[in-house]
């Protein structure tokens, strides 16, 4: 629920939540700005890897918070909750706490695709975010907005190169500072909220708009291009007042299963969890939308909304006639509200009321909260390296909706990501990137940095080429080896569990491999054991995997001048290269009109200046003092 | 009722059957799906594209060592790396012997792109090069290679210089460029049409597939859609095998480019012939309707092979031999790739501008507009024009629209042939249809071994 708390006095904005040795700290290795999906696990994620780290949040109440829907993972998303959790990220755990409704999407599919989903309690998935940073080591939480992003003026012998020094806070008595910054400010960036004709500045109904001055700071000083997205969120429902009868009973799985690697059972016993409903909308519904169209502000903004969590007036007005479903989704164990899934709309709230009882479930349905539209700025992320920081700032990180992406898992795993090289970065470690070979995360950080978005970004299988190798099943070997031996943000506990899963598998793969028998006789002795085709897909994925990572592993230097290398390359190509800034050949090779000649000419540029640059290398061994480029030019030698 | 087993970790192996080991199973199903085009191993003519005495035709890959199994007939051990072997080339299919030629056993890492690598040396026909090209094409795991790709996997492999790089972009460049013109001309034939069909309906498949399995169950995608797949693909399947066996296109694949001579009788279409073969291939005479039957002469223009049809002038005619001569005229124009229409210029209207309309006039009567794209204007007997008009006609030809390229030719006197044979050479339709076909036959097949694994 988007719960209307009383705003804060000012004399408690600064309110420091935990570690009162830090309220005179004025420096920090991490400012995290945002308590939501991405900001929770760039904090979590920063300190594991060892830094002194601030996380600054707007109400330490709404840390955790589910600004929208009450449900994490689902098909592709569920991949990348499971790829967190590899990583010792939060939103699995929380999930696992928090689910009461569990249930496997895609079961009659292969297990490549499944997706692990739960409706969550909003009440315990927030009580577990909040206890789980206050019990995190080296982590300061601190209530307050903040006014201003504070950066170096461009180095002249770098221009338009700046350095992230730290913020100031709106009650600013002293700037913090920082050696890197992460922004997860959500729809909070110029955010407008829009009910009905009434517009007003805001990211979330209830919580003050953020200060102007940070979007300015990206945008004017830093010159980062911008634009613009929308979103909504549907009215909540009182649960009493609906006629559950009218609607389909969706019963969740009778064994839930649990997000988390580290978890064998969830929280919520099996029989203890609340169905979901399934209903249908009716004509009443598009007739109500086609009239209040008028008094309807946000539906005709020209920003573009969430192609596949479309408001219902998109869905009307796009597939015109058809009946469309409706979710009814429990608020938690408590709650005494439904979530209707699907209805998200914008229209005066007496209309909200009007066109809910058009659905039959819902004819005498009362309306708890009104639905609204948000507008919100975003920062094209082609603008972003692959370790998520804005190539022109160093020490500036982005995660979350300011890059484009919807949804929370998508969130989180940016969120992780960024907190884990901010961290790196302020303790001069090597930023790290995650290729899309061999996870979801490398996937969606590869599409932002990349391509960019003309839309809101979510995840699907199929934006994963290597979809067969990455797997729900084996995140944890994926991901949490690397996590811990080379990225430092993996517990050791949770380290020493994924190798012994791993050693067993090898072990029972071994013995099983040392068997012949008939696929009767298998299928006789091994019941319930997943008898896939993926083994001969994965084996010939592997050579594409390695091709691909050679070409992933030559860096092209994010300061290149495209106009005036002494290659080969036509216009049209070297505006494009310009444009995007690839980081890496093999993502230059998957731009939009880059030829394979001037991938070869690129080829030949990268060969010839990696030798130099590892020759500066050895004379430099002070990393701090070097650009990116060269850090990743350091990556990749290893 | 949804699955209530909790979830399990797959266990990612096959279950084998007979007995087999696992093991040698899994061998077994890495072949078996080797026939995919992403199973690495690739092929190309080395050898620049025209005719030559000896062609070069390169692999690189895993799957190289099988083709040098299977097409040099070495069943034993492998001739000694990097020393030249004289065998018989054989179609691992068809055990039909391709060509008797060298072949070279590079083994990894000592070789051009640092892979395993065979090359075959083989002689410059286009027929034995064609020939050995389609046979690499149905060794399992090979495919053709992309533009680059050879030097790119030996850059990858840290085999080429920097200097060696340089200027590769640039042949790179010409070589899709070149390909990209094809593709469009391509594009827009009949062929063109019923590839882009398939691409359109595989592209819908894939979207389909996609949706299913990217949204729940429970999210309204329609029932059957996976059926419906199915039926396509298997539909597609048919059309394929079915293009494939199709031998007349198989012939022209085979026999290279058609150009045929058409016009009306009496315009010196058999001198034409003549002409460009060097040789008297057929008779001529002053007398209208000498040539009455369809005479084929095969040369090679440019390094490429193409076959070159004299035809029966087209006219009226109450002659029942002639008429089916005529017939069989009109029938060859609109099978052709190329047709030379041949004017006797001293017919043309003195008035250049009446001339142009003239022949507008005249080549709807020999050949549908469509056909009017692939269609080159000779205008013979120029020596019996005035030195004059024959300027004014080259003038306003150049500049008039709608109408082909014209040449003004005179065969008695030998004038013009030299541009005119320039002309035809480089017409890109007589360069390039033979190897990109080649290519897209090879590549219709793979489609096909792939539709057999789905």
């Amino acid at each position: 629920m988007l719960a209307k708390k009383t705003p804060l006095l000012q004399s408690f904005r600064s309110l420091v939540f935990r570690h009162a040795s830090h309220l005179s700290r004025q420096q920090y290795d991490v400012i995290v700005v945002g308590g939501g999906h991405a900001g929770t696990e760039a904090a979590a994620a920063a300190a594991r890897v060892g830094a002194e780290t601030l996380l600054v949040t707007q109400k330490k109440n709404t840390i955790g918070a589910l600004s929208c829907n009450p449900s994490l993972g689902g098909i592709g998303k569920g991949q990348l909750v499971k790829e967190v959790d590899a990583l010792d990220g939060l939103c699995g755990r929380a999930g696992d706490w928090a689910g009461i409704h569990f249930s496997i999407l895609n079961r009659s599919k292969g297990p490549a695709v499944w997706g692990p989903r739960a409706q969550l309690d909003r009440q315990r998935y927030r009580e577990f975010i909040q206890s789980e940073l206050l019990s995190t080591p080296r982590l300061t939480v601190l209530e307050g907005s903040v006014e201003e992003l504070l950066v170096t003026e461009p180095n002249p012998e770098e221009p338009g190169q700046h350095r992230v020094k730290g913020i100031c806070l709106a009650n600013g008595n002293h700037p913090i500072s920082a050696s890197s910054v992460v922004l997860t400010t959500g729809t909070f960036l110029s955010g407008s909220l829009f009910v009905g004709q009434t517009t007003s500045p805001g990211g979330r109904i209830g919580d003050a708009p953020s200060s102007p001055g940070l979007s300015q700071t990206l945008r004017e000083r830093l010159g980062l291009r911008t634009g613009r997205l929308r979103t909504g969120t549907p009215p909540r429902i009182v649960k009493d007042s609906v006629d559950l009868s009218e609607a389909q009973l969706h019963p969740p799985d009778s064994h839930p299963t649990p997000f988390s690697f580290l978890n064998t059972h969830t929280h919520c016993k099996p029989e203890e969890q609340l169905p979901c409903y399934l209903t249908f909308t009716t004509p009443g519904v598009e007739r109500v939308v086609r009239e209040s169209l008028h008094l309807n502000c946000h539906i005709q903004q020209d920003a573009k909304g969430p192609r596949y969590c479309p408001s219902i007036e998109s869905r009307v007005l796009r597939f015109p006639g058809r009946r469309h479903q409706v979710w009814l989704e429990p608020e938690g164990m408590a709650s005494d509200l439904l979530y209707p899934q699907g209805l998200s709309m914008t229209m005066p709230p007496d209309v909200q009321l009007r066109l809910i009882r058009e659905i039959p479930a819902m004819h005498r349905a009362e309306i708890h909260t009104p639905g609204y539209g948000v507008q919100y700025d975003f920062v094209c992320p082609t603008q972003l390296s692959p370790a998520l920081q804005v190539k022109s700032t160093q020490g500036l990180f982005l995660a979350g909706q300011i890059n484009g992406t919807t949804g929370y898992e998508e969130a989180a795993a940016q969120g992780l990501w960024a907190g884990v090289n901010a961290a790196r970065w302020a303790l001069s470690m090597p930023l790290v990137a995650l290729s899309r070979t061999e996870s979801y995360i490398g996937v969606l950080i590869d599409d932002l940095v990349s391509r960019g978005i003309t839309e809101p970004y979510r995840m699907f299988t199929s934006r994963a080429e290597y979809r067969t190798s990455l797997r729900p099943d084996n995140a944890d070997l994926r991901l949490t080896l690397k996590g811990f031996e080379e990225v430092g943000c993996v517990s050791s506990l949770r380290y020493q569990k994924a190798v012994r899963v791993r050693d067993k598998l090898q072990e029972a793969l071994a013995a099983l491999e040392a068997i012949a028998l008939s696929s009767a006789k298998w299928r006789k002795k091994l019941p319930g054991i997943h008898m896939t085709v993926y083994k001969s897909h994965c084996d010939l994925q592997k050579k594409e995997i390695e091709r691909v990572q050679k070409e992933e592993n030559m860096c092209l230097s994010p300061d290149l001048d495209y106009f005036s290398l002494p290659i080969s390359l036509s216009e049209e190509v070297r505006e494009i290269l310009d444009r995007v800034r690839p980081s890496t050949l093999g993502a230059a090779s998957r731009l939009q009109g880059i030829t394979p000649a001037a991938v070869i000419n690129l080829l030949h540029y990268v060969k010839y200046t990696g030798q130099k640059e590892r020759g500066i290398h050895r004379n430099q061994p002070n990393q701090k003092e070097q650009g990116e480029e060269q850090r990743c030019q350091h990556d990749c030698e290893h | 009722n949804k699955p209530t087993q909790n979830y399990i970790r797959p266990c990612y192996f096959l279950i084998p059957s007979r007995g087999t080991p696992l093991s040698r199973l899994l061998c077994n199903c890495d072949e078996v799906s080797a026939g995919l085009a992403s199973a690495d191993t690739i092929f190309a003519l080395s050898s620049g594209h025209g005719r030559c005495g000896v062609a070069v035709v390169r692999v690189s890959g895993p799957a190289s060592v099988t083709s040098l199994r299977s097409m040099a007939g070495l069943t034993g051990s492998l001739p000694p790396p990097r020393k030249a072997l004289l065998r018989s080339i054989t179609d691992p299919l068809t055990r039909e012997v391709l060509d008797r030629g060298l072949v070279l056993w590079f083994p990894a890492p000592h070789s051009f792109t640092g892979e395993d690598s065979v090359e075959f040396h083989i002689h410059g026909g286009p027929a034995v090069i064609t020939a050995v090209l389609e046979a690499l094409g149905s060794v399992p795991g090979m495919r053709p290679a992309e533009a680059g790709e050879f030097t790119r996997r030996a850059f990858q492999a840290g085999k080429l210089g920097l200097t060696e790089v340089e200027g590769l972009g640039d042949l790179i460049h010409a070589e899709t460029e070149a390909q990209r013109r094809l593709a469009l001309r391509q594009m827009s034939g009949e062929l063109g049409h019923l590839y882009q069909d398939w691409s359109n309906k595989l592209k819908r498949c894939l979207a389909y597939v996609e949706a299913f399995i990217d949204f729940s169950e429970d999210e309204l995608i329609e029932d059957g859609v996976l059926n419906q797949v199915d039926r396509v693909v298997c539909n597609l399947q048919t059309e394929m095998e079915q293009h494939l066996k199709d031998k007349r296109k198989g012939e022209r694949l085979r026999s290279g480019v058609q150009v045929v001579i058409a016009g009306a009788t009496n315009a010196g279409k058999s001198s034409l012939l003549n002409s460009i073969c060097q040789r008297p291939a057929a008779i001529v005479s002053p007398i209208a309707g000498t040539t009455r039957d369809v005479v084929e002469t095969a040369l090679d223009i440019g390094g490429f092979p193409v076959l070159l049809i004299d035809t029966a002038g087209l006219r009226d005619s109450l002659d029942v031999v002639e008429r089916e001569g005529v017939r069989r005229a009109r029938e060859r124009v609109e099978q052709a790739d190329l047709t030379l229409v041949v004017v006797d210029c001293s017919n043309l209207p003195i008035d250049t501008q009446q001339a142009a309309a003239f022949l507008q006039e005249h080549l709807k009567s020999v050949m549908s507009t469509q056909k009017q794209n692939n269609c080159l204007l000779v205008l013979n007997k120029t020596d019996l024009l005035p030195e004059e008009q024959r300027q004014n006609l080259d003038m306003e030809l150049r500049q008039v629209s709608g109408l082909p390229p014209a040449c003004l030719i005179s065969c008695h006197s030998n004038e013009g042939l030299q541009d005119f044979l320039t002309a035809l050479h480089g017409n890109p339709l007589v360069s390039t249809v033979i190897y990109c076909n080649r290519i897209s036959s090879i590549k219709i097949m793979k489609c096909d071994t792939i539709f057999a694994i789905y």
